[in-house]
């Protein structure tokens, strides 16, 4: 638990580099011949989280080699791939530790992972767990089945703070200490201005989650991006109006005073929002050129195998079983992380482009041409 | 924010790769591989464990090797394989044969017992684990043929306490730098003679340069 919560803080300041633990098997209680074998990521604080949450579990833990990358992340940037599964496997000694061959691969990892490949080579059936650690006791008690909810990703109220305070902090380091040079004085309401700002702005999500979504309309200017509902504008004024003003007013403040502040408050809003759709796990970002990809269902190809209802994050399927298709029912929910893509045993899903280019499956597959791929450069 | 940020950093950077480790190892990487591939005759079969973007490949093709190369990375293969097609337009049918495989060094059970002459790796073995080492190297002592070589150049931490120090002043500026700019960086092996050497292999030569961060080590199959 401790080393969980200080692995916690320390990834908050570090968020945008690779945190590595050494890959290796992890025994987690007292594993026998027929416990589950689970395989996870080697970002520090995935592998201790997970250690918190299991500690009640009897289980083989795989620590497998993503770079120190958080496993949604790896697996999409192409850096978490069936073949470092197969590799922790085979130079870990598990084979002899248990008598099965089932593995529990982390459904978020299903853009970059290819479990046929993986069953093919060493002969190891895979089966998608949830996306949650928390959900991990939950889904080996039900016999390895995950429920609806468990198969989709949530920005709920701790992983809104973790990304609030990520990146909060990496803006704090930086402007601190540039200001122990400039003004040391305004260190401190400059991190209270850059924390409560970025804590202000995640913990409002649910109030303008239904406009980030939207495609853009095109009356705002780049830099407000209107697109996102203007959130942007209502945070700088709230923060104007709510902070500065009154402070200024009642402290006798200069002219200089609320134009310093209210500047701040401008290039800390920018800054935290530049991107806020992609700063979720919940929609796509609207940065990309790509943004205009689409996934698309080829119906008649389809045979209702279900595999992509499985591995989407978002629930944008529906499984017709009674005519054995799919239903691309929520194709708006979609966030392109190709991960239906890649696993859709028929080929039967790929992406299009605005232009009306269907990339091959096998591209997505090998150049991991998902939310965070080159997808554009492929497109052919 | 996040994605845009992390897409720049993650997007696997093949193109920006060969430039970065050049920088890395301050040039003496180009001279390094070019001895290691002198000891590869005509008609030799020659695998290449972690191709990369292809600089023992190509140097292996144009000794005359018949090339076995390896990797997993499909990004970095691709740059290799661009690499050896211009070599082939350039050199016509002369060039030997040669294939790619995608696969890690878990995956060697595959390839054929006493299958080559030749095993090389160039700045491969410093990117695994030691569980990897130990398994990669009982595979190439494995698939080599008798008095097959094993050829390595790689990146090891220097000996002695006072190069290290300077080494370490050097090294850990350099390689923040290019990690910024390529996100590329390679860590060093430890203890690669001995490590070598439990794989029954016979170490030949070892050749240390620089301040001592990289080393080029040739060994053999015993009969
Ligand atoms: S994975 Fe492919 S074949 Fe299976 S249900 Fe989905 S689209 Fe149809
Ligand atoms: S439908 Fe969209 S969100 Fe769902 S798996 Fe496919 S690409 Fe990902």
């Amino acid at each position: 638990m401790i080393s969980y919560i200080l692995t916690w803080i320390v990834t908050r300041f570090v968020w945008l580099l690779p945190l590595p633990l050494p890959p290796r098997l992890v025994k987690i209680g007292n594993p026998g011949r027929s416990s589950p074998v689970l395989v996870t990521c080697n970002w520090r604080l995935t592998v201790r989280e997970l250690s918190y949450r299991l500690r009640r579990e009897d289980l083989y833990l795989l620590v497998a080699n993503s770079r120190g990358i958080n496993v949604w992340c790896a697996a999409a940037g192409g850096h978490f791939t069936h073949h470092d599964v197969i590799s922790i496997i085979k130079t870990s000694g598990i084979e002899n530790l248990v008598d099965h061959r089932t593995l529990v691969l982390p459904q978020l990892a299903a853009t970059g992972i290819d479990p046929v490949y993986i069953k093919k080579k060493i002969g190891w059936k895979a089966v998608w767990g949830p996306v949650s650690a928390r959900d991990i006791p939950g889904f080996l008690a039900a016999g390895k089945e995950a429920t609806d909810r468990m198969r989709r990703v949530e920005f709920g109220l701790g992983r809104r703070m973790s990304v609030a305070l990520g990146w909060a902090a990496q803006l704090s380091i930086p402007a601190s200490l540039v200001f122990v040079f400039v003004n040391r004085e305004a260190i401190l309401p400059l991190n209270v201005l850059i924390f409560g700002m970025s804590c202000a702005l995640f913990m409002a999500f649910p109030l303008y989650e239904r406009f980030l979504g939207r495609p853009s309309r095109g009356w705002g200017t780049i830099a407000f991006g209107f697109e996102q509902g203007g959130v942007q504008l209502v945070l700088w004024g709230l923060y104007t109006a709510g902070v500065v003003i009154p402070a200024g007013i009642i402290g006798g403040e200069t002219v200089l005073f609320f134009f310093h502040w209210i500047l701040a408050g401008l290039v800390v809003t920018l800054f935290l929002t530049f991107d806020l759709a992609g700063s979720t796990p919940v929609y796509k970002s609207v940065e990309h050129e790509e943004r205009s990809f689409t996934v698309v269902l080829n119906v008649e190809i389809c045979r209702g195998t279900g595999i992509c209802t499985e591995v989407c994050p978002r629930g944008c399927f529906d499984l017709d079983r009674v005519r054995r298709k799919i239903v691309f029912a929520r194709p708006d929910d979609c966030e392109q992380c190709a991960a239906c893509i890649v696993q859709c045993p028929f080929d039967a899903l790929s992406f299009i482009s605005d232009r009306g280019e269907r990339i091959l499956p096998e591209t997505t597959r090998t150049y991991k041409l998902n939310l965070m791929g080159k997808r554009q450069v492929r497109a052919s | 924010m996040s994605t845009y940020v992390l897409m720049k950093i993650l997007e696997s950077s093949p193109d920006r790769y060969d430039r970065g480790i050049r920088f890395l190892t301050l040039g003496q990487l180009d001279e390094a591989y070019d001895r290691l591939t002198s000891h590869i005759r005509p008609g030799d079969r020659v695998l290449d464990i972690g191709c990369g973007t292809g600089a023992l490949t190509l140097r292996a093709l144009a000794r005359g090797g018949v090339v076995t190369a390896m990797d997993i990375n499909p990004a970095m293969m691709d740059v290799a394989k661009k690499k050896v097609g211009a070599y082939r337009a350039e050199i016509g049918e002369a060039a030997g044969d040669m294939v790619f495989l995608e696969m890690g060094v878990a995956e060697m059970d595959d390839l054929e017992t006493g299958g080559y002459n030749v095993v090389m790796s160039g700045l491969c073995f410093s990117e695994l684990t030691d569980d990897e080492t130990a398994y990669a190297l009982g595979h190439v002592h494995r698939i080599l043929k008798n008095r097959g070589m094993l050829l390595i150049g790689d990146e090891v931490p220097p000996g002695g306490i006072f190069r290290r120090f300077f080494y370490m002043l050097v090294r850990i500026p350099l390689a923040a730098l290019t990690y910024l700019v390529t996100q590329t960086t390679t860590g060093a092996i430890k203890n690669l003679e001995s490590r070598v050497a439990s794989a029954n292999l016979e170490i030949e030569s070892v050749r240390r340069h620089g301040i001592g961060g990289f080393m080029e080590l040739i060994a053999r199959k015993r009969d």
